[in-house]
């Protein structure tokens, strides 16, 4: 898994890459990436502002290969735009987790106390379960699940990192 | 115009001449239409595997991309092994398959395969084509992507009911591919204090590999090395680029290079290593190389080549004649005397290594063989040589005064690769000799394109070092796997006079050291593919040799009551 924002161990790799929209470029990207002996902790894709570009969030463990050489080999694929890794820059970046808790009366709510709590939000209501969100940094993200545990997680989604370069802008492109 | 022809048209456009192929089901339309493009001359292989690697000896002999044709699924498939020999040694290659009708493809429809799937990993990139307006720019772009930057070959997937829909092409005068930046302005000031570096070494080395044949930077690496007096080694896929018998020359490096090459890589103070990438066979245990470096310079076309296997302290992104061109005025050398010591140090080692071979032992000896052969080509001729123990004898006895062309799969190390490259070199370069040298075991892998060279008359003459055995596993498993000789035989071969005859050239056997050169005479004097069947010892072995998994400083030499 990945670890907390600013203490990612060395060999893993946080970047985020613009795609051209076309069939077949994850299979390129994750190719590599298995070829390269390197190994994919997360992975979230969404369409950009420009259409037919695509950008990617990886968290990416570099394996036995040199940490500079994710970066550098996503950025050999034809269809890989620009390629950043923010793993020492600073950054922003966000994960969306989707907890189902089997969860009724009197512990339906100390449950959904402690989602206040932590600022998720009570999105889906059913007979014996209910469905909460919440967004954040990964260590937020753990703490939330963490004080959950004690009621009962049924189904977990989690999206992985999505993450953007804080600040002044990534390119010099731009600003112009 | 049909999908068919403007692919045709699209060839024209980007100056091909020849092709190698086969027609099958899927690209049958393309092949209806191959007849009314005179100018496209097609060469008719024996096997896919044959086309691709005729393309990839095409290439680099000729310097212009290879094409092949293959229809879908085994056809395709075929080409792969070939693709992977020219993208490990970065050739460009364009190779156009067939695929099913767009509407069946995912339908596991008959010689239906995921060509795109297969040649991800092989290819430089990969186009599926499922709408004939896309044909032009996407071969454009192929073109575009396998010649430049570092080359390497692209696939085109394209699919049958598209090459036969039509529609009017649009040729595009630039290429659109934002996300490819394939050419870099080298930094002049990373080159001027590579220069300043070069000069104020006490015992700097040059290693050169296919970077520079590839660029044609071969006479500005002489300069460089001349102008900063450093003596120059090449890697295996380098051999060539620098002329083995000039006073800097250290030849061929690695862990089967000769030993004056290995001591001054192991003592040098400065490397400047140029379009090369280090790879495993260059360094063997890459611990205990070069490990009295103070200065690793970096020159390579490619970015991600720059600390992949060794961390340089001067990092110069740039095709290898441009930034050898650039740092050239820059080059000069600051301490002769120093450097003089060096280099006679360099020359006792040259003396104390020299290249050996077992000469009394009454058997036909390969050295022997590469020897007269090599004073046949006179400087000009182009070798192929395929892969095993025939490839490393063909690579250290190369004896050429000035640069040359030695092709041979380093990277992917194909067997098979040599006879049908050899072909393609002839076919770029009708003007230059061609001599391939096979073993019998990789020549059989792809022996059936003879009927290529025959039809053809191909001047191409094979000099096969026949020990009826797997000589390079031979050797290898009875210096590093205790001696067991495990399945190494080939006893069982054809008697390749008759296989010679029976595809329709001449064939000859030789058995004894007097008849290397009435052999080579009448080769020479005979028009057309020749064949000879040289029977050499059977337990000849490649020295130097560094042990697997040991430093270059291990190397072993054949011991002198041998030699």
């Amino acid at each position: 898994m990945s670890t907390p924002n600013g203490s990612v161990p060395d060999r893993l790799r946080v970047l985020t890459a613009v795609v051209e929209d076309h069939p077949g470029v994850l299979t390129r990207v994750s190719g590599m990436i298995r070829r390269r002996g390197f190994n994919i902790q997360s992975l979230s894709v969404g369409p950009t502002d420009e259409p037919g570009r695509s950008r990617l969030t990886l968290t990416v463990d570099a394996g036995h290969a040199e940490v500079d050489q994710v970066q550098k080999q996503l950025d050999r694929l034809i269809e890989v735009i620009e390629v950043e890794d923010l793993t020492e820059a600073p950054r922003l970046s966000r994960e969306l987790a989707l907890v189902k808790l089997a969860v009724t009366g009197p512990r339906r709510d100390r449950a959904v106390a402690e989602v206040d709590r932590f600022g998720g939000r009570l999105v889906d209501v059913g007979a014996a379960t209910v469905i909460v969100e919440v967004s954040g940094e990964f260590e937020r993200v753990e703490c939330f699940l963490e004080a959950l545990r004690p009621y009962e997680i049924v189904e977990l989604a989690r999206s992985g990192p999505v993450a953007m370069r804080s600040g002044t802008p990534a390119k010099q492109e731009v600003s112009q | 115009m049909t999908g068919a022809d403007i692919v045709l048209e699209a060839l024209q456009r980007e100056g091909v001449d020849r092709i190698f192929g086969y027609p099958g089901g899927a690209n049958l339309p393309i092949y209806q239409q191959l007849p009314r493009y005179p100018k496209l001359e097609h060469v008719l292989v024996r096997h896919e595997q044959g086309a691709a690697h005729m393309a990839d000896g095409y290439a680099r002999a000729g310097g212009r991309p290879g094409v092949v044709f293959a229809t879908s699924g085994p056809g395709a498939l075929n080409t792969i092994t070939g693709l992977c020999t020219a993208y490990m040694d970065s050739v460009p290659v364009v190779a156009i398959t067939g695929q099913q009708n767009t509407n069946l493809v995912g339908r596991d429809a008959f010689q239906e395969s995921d060509v795109i799937g297969c040649s991800m990993p092989v290819t430089k990139h990969n186009y599926m084509v499922k709408r004939v307006e896309d044909i032009a720019r996407v071969i454009q772009e192929a073109f575009h992507i396998a010649t430049t930057g570092r080359p390497g070959p692209v696939l085109i997937d394209i699919c049958k009911d598209v090459q036969q829909a039509s529609c009017e092409p649009v040729w595009s005068d630039g290429i659109d591919l934002p996300g490819y930046r394939p050419s870099f302005e080298p930094d002049l000031s990373k080159l001027e204090e590579a220069a300043a570096a070069l000069a104020r070494a006490d015992r700097p080395v040059i290693l050169a590999g296919h970077g520079v044949i590839l660029s044609g930077g071969e006479e500005e690496l002489i300069s460089v090395a001349e102008k900063s007096v450093t003596p120059t080694g090449t890697t295996l896929l380098g051999v060539g680029a620098f002329p083995v018998r000039h006073p800097l020359a250290l030849h061929m490096t690695g862990f089967m290079g000769t030993g004056w090459n290995l001591k001054a890589v192991q003592n040098a103070d400065l490397l400047m290593m140029v379009g090369m990438r280090v790879d495993d066979r260059v360094t063997a245990k890459l611990s205990e190389w070069a490990p009295k470096v103070e200065t690793f310079i970096h020159i390579d076309i490619d970015p991600s080549e720059m600390g992949k296997n060794v961390r340089p302290h001067l990092e110069v992104v740039a095709d290898a004649k441009t930034a050898l061109q650039a740092m050239l005025p820059h080059v000069s050398i600051e301490q002769p005397e120093r450097r003089r010591s060096w280099l006679t140090q360099i020359d006792r080692w040259r003396e104390e290594h020299p290249l050996k071979y077992v000469r009394s032992n009454g058997h036909l000896q390969p050295q022997d063989v590469m020897i007269e052969m090599y004073r046949r080509c006179d400087n000009e001729a182009i070798v192929v040589a395929d892969v095993g123990q025939n490839q490393i004898w063909a690579a250290l006895w190369w004896n050429y005064t000035k640069p040359g062309l030695f092709i041979n799969s380093g990277g992917a190390g194909t067997m098979g690769f040599a006879f049908p490259a050899a072909i393609g070199a002839k076919m770029a370069r009708p003007d230059k000799p061609v001599w391939c040298v096979a073993g019998e075991g990789g020549f059989v892998m792809t022996a059936q394109e003879l009927s290529v060279a025959v039809k053809h008359r191909l001047d191409v003459k094979v000099v096969l070092l026949n020990n009826f055995s797997l000589g390079m596993v031979r050797q290898f498993q009875d210096d590093f796997y205790g001696g067991v000789r495990s399945e190494v035989d080939l006893s069982e071969m054809p008697d390749f006079v008759k296989l010679a005859d029976a595809y329709g050239l001449p064939g000859i056997c030789v058995q004894s050291v007097d008849q290397i050169k009435p052999a080579f005479d009448f080769a020479q004097r005979t028009a057309g593919p020749v064949l000879i069947d040289f029977r050499i010892d059977p337990n000849a072995n490649v020295y130097p040799i560094v042990p697997l998994g040991r430093g270059l400083n291990d190397f072993w030499e054949l011991p002198d009551e041998y030699a």
